[in-house]
């Protein structure tokens, strides 16, 4: 066997290692959606990037949450840029968050829903058999749609507690025009994920918590 | 060889290429949060004044329930022309907190009169009465420690000095002279389980004072009080 018989082999088995490794990331992308946005905490922020470019990647602080904040409620905006080659689902999951006080601030306390869905620019694919569908509870403002309990506590439609588990927001057919695998500010869509939290007499001390988003294969519908 | 690093630069590069293209790629993102919930306190009016056995005088600023405590009342005559057994004045109080409080009050008072004989703190009797925390939102199996002696026209609480014949305010801080300084009155868990500051309910507590009318030096008198509600 000659030399040349064995490099060439050698050189397709690199350039299909290298495909490998792509292979699953380029049909689906998650991604900043655009700055997001924070109102009602005089003590809070929010960081995040505002290019559509970089990775999902926020940081709320959500400030002072007992009756000092008079605010009505805070809110959080945060867009959420999506890409994919295929059928797409995407799915939230709260971590942390967790007091034994039932005074305490629970996932039950932050609202939150999902809304405007809308195109990232021209290569965002327009499907026409099939639609993007958000999944009931999350549909919604929780900052516009608070309502008080029998116990006297603010509540939302949906809340991080509806999330606790991995759960889905929203799925549709392929997000992107073209099948590149590169990351482009006019490919895709973006969605607002909202937070709502109204400051009330909870019990004193600090709370975190993160929430994921991934974005996955999911059902295979027609574009 | 010349041809063998060719072939080898040329797949590197293709590797590079695929490589570039999926840095920029993520299939999950997360969103952090925090969030701090201080300790709150508040304390407002319970709702308006009562004053009885009062001869002239009256409420010239009467409190509004859950505005801000700034109640202003005229005692009227406290000599002897007062038949009445006690001029009473009751003022309702409104406290809220996330947490353990404590309601300290601190009681001045000042008179034109020179002698002993006019009235001092400890001719104006003063307790708390029944605390109440009922109501939508309210901590209500919480459970408070009064520090006064309640209703200071109770027998328990005062009678006529067999020597001096002044009738004198005898139980544990049931006079004004007991909060020359800051001292706790009342205090108790945690009230308001949790929910949104608009929610107008919160223990309620009557704030007692009293004084017996008697042949006190003649002049005008003037008494201070100011509660404050902390979470230690």
């Amino acid at each position: 066997m000659n030399k040349s018989t064995i490099r060439i082999p050698i050189f397709f088995l690199l350039v299909f290692i290298g495909g490998l490794g792509i292979a699953g990331a380029q049909t689906f992308d998650i991604a900043s959606g655009g700055q997001p946005t924070i109102t009602g905490a005089p003590t809070g922020s929010v960081t995040g990037s505002s290019s559509t470019l970089d990775d999902l990647v926020v940081t709320v602080n959500f400030g002072e949450l007992s009756p000092m904040n008079a605010s009505s409620v805070v809110k959080v905006v945060v867009p959420i840029a999506i890409r994919s080659t295929q059928p797409y689902r995407v799915t939230a999951q709260v971590s942390g968050l967790v007091n034994a006080n039932p005074q305490s601030l629970q996932p039950s306390d932050i609202g939150f829903g999902v809304n405007n869905f809308r195109p990232l620019g021209n290569q965002a694919a327009n499907c026409i058999n099939s639609s993007h569908i958000f999944y009931s509870p999350f549909h919604n403002d929780p900052a516009s749609n608070i309502t008080i309990n029998a116990a006297g506590r603010a509540a939302y439609p949906s809340a991080l507690s509806n999330i606790v588990l991995s759960t889905t927001l929203l799925t549709g057919p392929r997000l992107s025009n073209n099948s590149s695998p590169n990351r482009q500010e006019n490919k895709g869509y973006a969605f607002d994920a909202i937070l709502a939290v109204t400051p009330q007499f909870f019990a004193a001390g600090s709370s975190s918590g993160t929430i994921t988003f991934t974005i996955s294969a999911g059902p295979n519908v027609p574009c | 060889m010349m041809r063998s690093l060719k072939i080898a630069a040329v797949a590197v590069c293709l590797v590079g290429l695929f490589v570039v293209g999926t840095a920029a790629q993520s299939t999950s993102g997360t969103v952090s949060m925090s969030a701090t919930v201080s300790k709150f306190v508040e304390i407002n009016s319970g709702g308006p004044v009562t004053l009885s056995g009062n001869t002239g005088g009256g409420v010239t600023t009467d409190g509004t329930s859950n505005n801000p405590l700034a109640v202003v009342i005229n005692l009227g005559e406290l000599g002897p022309s007062n038949e009445s057994s006690f001029v009473t004045a009751n003022v309702p109080l409104k406290l809220r907190s996330n947490a353990a409080y404590v309601l300290s009050m601190n009681a001045t008072v000042s008179s034109s009169g020179s002698t002993a004989n006019r009235i001092t703190a400890a001719d104006v009797g003063f307790g708390l009465g029944s605390v109440t925390r009922t109501g939508v939102g309210v901590h209500s199996s919480g459970t408070d420690t009064n520090a006064t002696s309640g209703d200071p026209t109770l027998v328990a609480n005062g009678a006529v000095n067999g020597t001096s014949g002044r009738y004198e305010f005898t139980a544990t801080r049931s006079n004004l002279a007991a909060f020359s300084s800051s001292t706790t009155a009342l205090n108790g868990p945690y009230i308001m389980n949790a929910v949104p500051r608009s929610n107008a309910n919160g223990l309620v507590v009557p704030a007692m004072f009293a004084v017996k009318p008697q042949f006190f030096e003649d002049g005008t008198t003037t008494v201070s009080v100011t509660f404050t509600v902390t979470a230690p």
